[in-house]
C-alpha cells in the first residue's frame, strides 16, 4: 500500500472535519460575545436566554473541534516526521506558539465559562468569554501563519539539508498570509451567521414558542452573514494576486513564471511532474459560484424592515436551504489551497514524498481507517445532537441552568448534590 | 537553553499525566456499574477542570514540535501503535465526557460512559507503552529513523502499561475521595486504598521486569537515579495509602499526583543526556541537544514563554481556586 497516498488522505479527511467544526466555533463565539455583552450591559434576561441557547450549540460543536484538532496535531509527528526533521525549526515555532498562546488559555477559559454560570460575577463570566473568543482568533492567526509558511516558505536558510529560522518577522508578513487570514475569518463569520439565521428561520417557520427570541437571532444572523459575505468576496478576489505571485504553478494554466520555476525545480530536484492536479481548480470554481450566489443575501437585508422577511416566509426557506453552502465552500477552498501546492509540503522546498514517515503501508492504513471511522462517527453523532438541541428551543438548555432547578431531562435528582 | 526546554517539556507532559490522569481514573471507575446518578456526580466532580486538564497534552506536543522537532517525528512515528492507541483513547474520553449528558436517554448515557471507560483504558495503556518504549531504547539507525514498531511489544512495555493503568485508577479514586461530598468521598476510601495497593504491586512488577531486561539496563545511563526515583514512586504510594487512612485526602491526592509525575522524571533523568537511546547503533543515539531545535528558534520561543508561562499557570490556578473544595448542591452540573 502506498504510505504517502494514505497519509495524504488521512490529513485531508481529518483537516476537513476539523475545519467544518472550527469555522462554526469561530463564527458563533463572535456572535456569543455580542449576546452576552448585551445581557451584562442591559441586564435583560432575554439576552441571557439567547446566550444560553446559542452557547449550548456552540459548546456541543466545540467538542469535535477539540477531538479532531488533537488528531491534527499528532498527525505531524505520526505521519509526517520528515516535516519536523527538515523544516521543524521554522514550521514548528508558530505551532508551538499557537498551543501555548491560544489553546491552553482557550480551554482553561472555556471550562470556567461553562461551569461559571451562577457562580462567578457577571463581569468575570463575560470576561472569560472574551478570553475564549480572543484566543480562538489567536489560534486562527497562528495556524494560518504556519499554513502560509508551507504555501510560501520565508525567513529561513538551509544548512546541512535542514531549514533554520533566520527572520521570524518574515513569517508574519508572508504575502500568502494576510488575505488568506481575512478570507478564512470572514468565511467563519459567514458560516456562523448563516447557521444562526437558518436555525432561527426554522423555528419561525414552525411557529414554535419564543417567536420573539428567534426573531432577534434571525436578524443578528442575517446581518452578520450579509456583511461577512462581502468580506469573503473581497478577501477572496484579493487572494489571487499574492497567491499567483508566490505560487505561479497553482491554478493551472502555463505562465512564463510557472515554466521558469518548473525548469528551476527540474534542475534542482530532478525532472518530475510539478503541476498540481486539475481537481483543485474545479473546486475553486464551485466555491466562487457559491460565494457569488450568497452575495444575494444583500437582497434579504431590506426585508428586515417591518419583519417582511418573516411575513413573506419564503426568505426563511431560502435561509434554511443556504445553511450547507458555506460548509461546502469551506472544504472546496481548502482543497484548492492544499492540493494546489502539490507535490510540495513546503512549496519549492520539501516534496511530499520526503516528508512522509517511513511507516509501513498497512499501519498507515489502519490509522487512516480507524481515525476516519472514529472521527466520522463522532462528527455525525455531534451533528445529530446539534440538530436535536437546535430543535428543542430556548426553554431549558443545560448550559447555565441554575443549580437549584431540577433538570428537566433527568428523572432523578443527583444524590451527590442532594 | 535546551535543558530549560527539556524541563518545560517534562513539566507539561507530567502535568498532563497528573491532571489528565485523574480524568482517566474517574473514567475507569465509571465501570463499577454504580447507578447513573453517581456516575454523573463523578464526572461533574471533574467538571470545570476537564478542559483545562487535557490541554496540557496539547501544549506538551506543541512544545515537542516547536523545541524538539527531531524528537517529535522519531518518537511519535517510532511508537506508532502506542501513540495511536493513546490518541484514540484521548478522543473517546474528550468526546464522551462532554457529550454524554446531551442525549436524555439513559441508554445513550450509559453507552457514552462505556466509551469513556474504554478511552481511559486506552490512554493509560498507550502512554505507559510510550514511556516504557523510551526507557528500553529504540532501534534508531544511522539514517536517523526508528525502524519498525516491533520493539514496542516487550514484557516490560506491557508491565509498564498495566502499571500506569493501576496508577491512574488509584489517582482517580483519591481525587474523588477528595472532591465528592464528604459522605460519598468516605464511601470511596476503602476502594482507593485497595487500588493503591494494586498500583504498588503493578509498579513493583514493572520495575522487576525492567531490571531483568537487558534492553532496559543497556539503555539506562544513570541506573542509580532510576532506581532511586522508582523507590520514591512506591514511597509516594505508601504515603497516599497512609494519608487516606487518616482522612488526609489532600495529602493522599498530592501523593498519588506525585506518583504520576515521577515516571516522567524517571525516564528523563535515567536516560540523560540522551532522549532516544539506540539499541542497534550506539552512535545513532540522540541527545537532548541533538534533538533540540536550533538556537534562533529556541531563543524566539524562550522570549515568548517567559512572560506567558506565569499567565498560563496563573489562569489554571484561578480555575482550581474558584472551583475548589467538595462539590455540593450548589455545584454546577453540565457533563
Ligand atoms: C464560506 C466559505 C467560502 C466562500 C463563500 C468563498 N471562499 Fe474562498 N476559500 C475559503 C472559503 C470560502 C476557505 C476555506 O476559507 C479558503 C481555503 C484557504 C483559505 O485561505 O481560504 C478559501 C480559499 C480561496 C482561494 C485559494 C487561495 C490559495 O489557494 O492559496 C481563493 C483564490 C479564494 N478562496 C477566492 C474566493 C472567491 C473569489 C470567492 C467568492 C466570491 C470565495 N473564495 C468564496
Ligand atoms: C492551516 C493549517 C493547515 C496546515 C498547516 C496544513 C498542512 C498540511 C499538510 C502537512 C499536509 C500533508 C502534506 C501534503 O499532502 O501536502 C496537508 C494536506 C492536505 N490538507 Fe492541509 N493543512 C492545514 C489546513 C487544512 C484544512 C483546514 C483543510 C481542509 C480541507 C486542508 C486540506 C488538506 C488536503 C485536502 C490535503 C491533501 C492534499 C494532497 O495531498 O493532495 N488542510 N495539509
Ligand atoms: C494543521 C492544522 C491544524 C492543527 C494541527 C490544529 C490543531 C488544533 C488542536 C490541537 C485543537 C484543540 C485545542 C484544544 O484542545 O482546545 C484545535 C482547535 C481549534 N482549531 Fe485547529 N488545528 C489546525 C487547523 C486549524 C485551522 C485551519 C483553523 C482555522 C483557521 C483552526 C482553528 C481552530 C480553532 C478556532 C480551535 C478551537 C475551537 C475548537 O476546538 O473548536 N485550526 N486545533
Amino acid at each position: 500500500m502506498d504510505t504517502l497516498l494514505l497519509a495524504r488522505l488521512q490529513f485531508a479527511a481529518t483537516a476537513s472535519v476539523h475545519f467544518l467544526f472550527v469555522a462554526v466555533t469561530l463564527g458563533l463565539v463572535t456572535l456569543l460575545v455580542g449576546l452576552q455583552t448585551a445581557w451584562v450591559v442591559t441586564g435583560n434576561p432575554r439576552w441571557e436566554r439567547l446566550t444560553r441557547f446559542w452557547g449550548q450549540l456552540y459548546v456541543i460543536n466545540y467538542v469535535l473541534g477539540i477531538a479532531t484538532g488533537i488528531v491534527m496535531e499528532f498527525q505531524f509527528g505520526l505521519n509526517w516526521s520528515g516535516l519536523s526533521r527538515y523544516v521543524g525549526n521554522v514550521f514548528g515555532a508558530p505551532l508551538a506558539i499557537e498551543t501555548l498562546v491560544a489553546f491552553f488559555l482557550e480551554s482553561t477559559f472555556l471550562g470556567m465559562w461553562i461551569f461559571g454560570w451562577h457562580r462567578l460575577r457577571r463581569g468575570v463570566h463575560l470576561a472569560l468569554l472574551y478570553g475564549v473568543a480572543l484566543t480562538a482568533y489567536a489560534s486562527a492567526f497562528w495556524i494560518m501563519v504556519a499554513n502560509s509558511w508551507l504555501q510560501n516558505p520565508v525567513g529561513y536558510e538551509v544548512r546541512d539539508g535542514v531549514a533554520h529560522l533566520t527572520d521570524f518577522s518574515a513569517l508574519l508578513t508572508n504575502p500568502a498570509l494576510g488575505m488568506a487570514l481575512g478570507h478564512v475569518v470572514s468565511a467563519a463569520l459567514l458560516t456562523g451567521g448563516l447557521l444562526m439565521a437558518g436555525i432561527s428561520a426554522w423555528h419561525l417557520l414552525r411557529r414554535t414558542p419564543d417567536h420573539d427570541l428567534f426573531r432577534t437571532s434571525l436578524r443578528i444572523g442575517v446581518v452578520t452573514a450579509t456583511l461577512a459575505i462581502s468580506l469573503v468576496q473581497g478577501f477572496g478576489f484579493a487572494q489571487f494576486g499574492p497567491v499567483l505571485s508566490v505560487q505561479p504553478t497553482k491554478f493551472g494554466g502555463t505562465s512564463p513564471e510557472a515554466e521558469a520555476l518548473i525548469a528551476e525545480w527540474s534542475a534542482r530536484f530532478g525532472p518530475g511532474d510539478y503541476l498540481p492536479p486539475t481537481l483543485a481548480n474545479v473546486g475553486l470554481g464551485f466555491m466562487i459560484l457559491i460565494g457569488l450566489g450568497l452575495g444575494l443575501l444583500w437582497l434579504l437585508l431590506p426585508l428586515l424592515w417591518r419583519d417582511w422577511i418573516i411575513r413573506l416566509r419564503f426568505p426563511l426557506w431560502l435561509l434554511m436551504l443556504a445553511v450547507p453552502l458555506p460548509f461546502v465552500a469551506l472544504i472546496l477552498g481548502w482543497i484548492s489551497r492544499e492540493v494546489g501546492r502539490q507535490p510540495w509540503v513546503a512549496y519549492g522546498l520539501l516534496p511530499v514524498d520526503q516528508a512522509v514517515s517511513p511507516i509501513s503501508g498497512w499501519l498507515m492504513a489502519v490509522s487512516l481507517i480507524g481515525f476516519t471511522l472514529l472521527l466520522g462517527t463522532l462528527a455525525v453523532t455531534n451533528w445529530v445532537l446539534l440538530a436535536r438541541h437546535a430543535a428543542r428551543g430556548t426553554a431549558d438548555p443545560a448550559l447555565g441552568r441554575p443549580p437549584a432547578q431540577p433538570a428537566a431531562d433527568d428523572s432523578r435528582p443527583e444524590p451527590a448534590f442532594a | 537553553m535546551e535543558l530549560a526546554w527539556y524541563a518545560l517539556l517534562g513539566l507539561f507532559f507530567a502535568g498532563y499525566l497528573v491532571l489528565g490522569g485523574y480524568d482517566y481514573g474517574v473514567g475507569l471507575l465509571l465501570a463499577r456499574g454504580a447507578d447513573p446518578a453517581r456516575r454523573r456526580a463523578a464526572l461533574n466532580a471533574v467538571g470545570p477542570f476537564f478542559l483545562g486538564n487535557e490541554v496540557w497534552l496539547v501544549a506538551a506536543v506543541g512544545i515537542l514540535f516547536g523545541a524538539f522537532p527531531l524528537l517529535e517525528g522519531e518518537l511519535l512515528a517510532g511508537s506508532y501503535p502506542a501513540v495511536l492507541g493513546a490518541l484514540a483513547g484521548v478522543i473517546l474520553v474528550t468526546a464522551g465526557v462532554q457529550l454524554r449528558s446531551r442525549p436524555a436517554s439513559r441508554w445513550a448515557r450509559a453507552g457514552w460512559d462505556r466509551a469513556i471507560t474504554v478511552g481511559s483504558l486506552l490512554a493509560a495503556l498507550g502512554w505507559g507503552t510510550v514511556l516504557a518504549g523510551l526507557l528500553q531504547g529504540v532501534p534508531l539507525h544511522a539514517d536517523g529513523h526508528v525502524a519498525g514498531v516491533a520493539h514496542l511489544f516487550t514484557p516490560f512495555a506491557a508491565a509498564t502499561a498495566l502499571a500506569v493503568v493501576a496508577l491512574v485508577a488509584a489517582h482517580g479514586a483519591a481525587f474523588l475521595a477528595l472532591r465528592l461530598p464528604a459522605t460519598e468521598g468516605d464511601r470511596l476510601r476503602p476502594l482507593a486504598r485497595r487500588l493503591i495497593v494494586v498500583a504498588i504491586i503493578a509498579v513493583a512488577a514493572a520495575a522487576a521486569v525492567g531490571l531483568l531486561s537487558d534492553r532496559v539496563r543497556g539503555a539506562a545511563q544513570r541506573p542509580a537515579v532510576g532506581v532511586l526515583l522508582g523507590v520514591s514512586l512506591v514511597a509516594a504510594l505508601l504515603l497516599a495509602r497512609a494519608a487516606l487512612g487518616r482522612r488526609r485526602h489532600g495529602v493522599a491526592f498530592a501523593a498519588t499526583a506525585a506518583a504520576l509525575a515521577l515516571p516522567v522524571v524517571l525516564v528523563g533523568a535515567t536516560l540523560w543526556p540522551y532522549v532516544l537511546v539506540s539499541t542497534v547503533d550506539p552512535a545513532a543515539s540522540l541527545t537532548v541537544a541533538d534533538a533540540a531545535a536550533s538556537a534562533p528558534t529556541l531563543r524566539l520561543l524562550g522570549w515568548l514563554a517567559l512572560p506567558l508561562l506565569p499567565a498560563l499557570l496563573g489562569f489554571q490556578a484561578m480555575c482550581w481556586w474558584i472551583f475548589r473544595g467538595r462539590t455540593d448542591s450548589r455545584a454546577p452540573v453540565y457533563w
